[in-house]
């Protein structure tokens, strides 16, 4: 009895993958993929799909954001349109990419942690954490561990609602702007 | 051995078309068609129309099933829905509640 | 202690050692290594290398770029960014391939220039 669900070359799928378990795809999907386990998009895998699994292996071609609670890796010979998100997040030489990259914990958690930091750093400005939209920059107030200037950060909190675009990150600018974009 | 395996836990929704063999253990709902071999696993529940050159079934199928070649009911294997196919096998212990067409 | 190349049109080497930090644009026709701290901006025509515990807050243009500290600001290289297993990054990146380690902490984009097989494009338009 097979514990790996494998999607081959010659199958063409348009809907969707769910439940627990590992998935490798070695066809065409066209959907949407949520499992459990480990989905692993093989060499010649077509993959239009928003894939979330607690791992992601690519070595195909996905139109489509990864999200791998554990963990997002792009191997060579990979070539992904989408967002990546993940705990920790490899592309090797030779993967190709275009789209938003974000490690850190995956965002269902990120909501939590996100809560969590804000309510052990600043009890005052916890208000206004809750209405930060999701994806933006300014979600890097949890323990990602990322560059921030600890002064402009609390400046910020302090004078309630931030604006959706972090000023701190000034120098990222055009990052913020192609996540808005997308 | 089958290039394309559908495992326990697993559920596909949608409409599955497929040039080689397939297994299933799992889950699937809406259509499959298949140029090669479908085997539905003890275990497997299918609420679809399939379409192949041979079906095995050995699990729970839902929906109206079409061979090129043949059509076989495991012991356990239950089919509830009518076979177009020209050769028939109705294992003792497979139930099947159907129509029968075997004029291919 | 900031060592900085006297050489001009070949651009030589600079190291920017730890404890020193410079504040405002610093461009060049060499290679950089920093160990200390940079805001502002940094165009070179060379190398920039960002050891563990380098601090960059600038937009960088450079040929390629490893990083093993802190970067945020948006990365333009013409030619590789490595981005290593201890580095920090945030902001665009782009270069004429981009590689990250397990382990680095990457908030920001990555743009590069391919095409995706076409039943992959087309109808949703991505």
């Amino acid at each position: 009895m097979a514990d790996v669900t494998v999607v081959g070359q010659g199958i063409f799928l348009r809907g969707s993958i769910r439940g627990e378990g590992d998935v490798e795809i070695r066809g065409r999907i066209e959907g949407d993929i949520e499992v459990g386990g480990e989905v692993t998009i093989a060499d010649g895998a077509l993959v239009k799909a928003d894939v979330t699994a607690r791992r992601i292996v690519v070595r195909g071609a996905v139109a489509g954001n990864l999200t791998g609670e554990d963990g997002v890796r792009l191997e060579q010979g990979a070539r992904v349109v989408g967002d990546l998100r993940g705990a920790t997040i490899g592309v090797a030489e030779g993967a190709l990419v275009r789209g938003t990259v974000q490690t850190g914990n995956a965002p269902a958690e990120r909501g939590r942690a996100r809560t969590a930091a804000a309510r052990e750093a600043k009890p005052a400005a916890r208000a206004a954490e809750p209405r930060k939209p999701v994806p933006a920059p300014a979600a890097a107030a949890k323990g990602n561990g990322l560059p921030r200037r600890p002064a402009a950060i609390a400046q910020e909190e302090r004078t309630g609602p931030p604006p959706p675009v972090v000023p701190a990150l000034k120098k990222g600018a055009r990052a913020a702007l192609r996540k808005r974009s997308r | 051995m089958a290039n394309t395996v559908i495992a326990q836990g697993i559920t596909i929704e949608g409409e599955l078309t497929s040039e080689e063999d397939v297994v299933i253990q799992g889950t699937l709902r809406g259509k499959l068609v298949s140029k090669d071999t479908v085997n539905v696993e003890s275990g497997a529940i299918v609420e679809a129309d399939i379409a192949a050159s041979s079906l095995s079934v050995g699990g729970h199928i839902t929906g109206n099933v079409t061979a090129s070649d043949r059509v076989d009911l495991m012991p356990g294997g239950r089919l509830i829905g009518d076979v177009k196919a020209s050769r028939l096998t109705i294992a003792d212990g497979a139930s099947f509640k159907g129509n029968v067409d075997m004029d291919v | 202690m900031a060592r900085a190349s006297s050489s001009t049109s070949h651009g030589g080497s600079a190291i920017l050692g730890k404890g020193a930090h410079i504040r405002g644009r610093i461009a060049g026709e060499g290679d950089l290594r920093v160990e200390g701290g940079i805001s502002g901006d940094v165009a070179l025509k060379g190398d920039l290398f960002v050891s563990d515990g380098g601090e960059v807050t600038a937009d960088i243009e450079a040929k390629s770029v490893v990083v093993e500290g802190t970067i945020e600001g948006d990365i333009a290289a013409t030619d590789t960014v490595s981005i290593r297993a201890s580095a920090r990054v945030s902001g665009a990146i782009k270069g004429s391939s981009v590689s990250i380690e397990e382990g680095a902490a990457v908030q920001g984009s990555i743009d590069a220039d391919f095409e995706l097989p076409p039943e992959l494009t087309g109808k949703a338009g991505r």
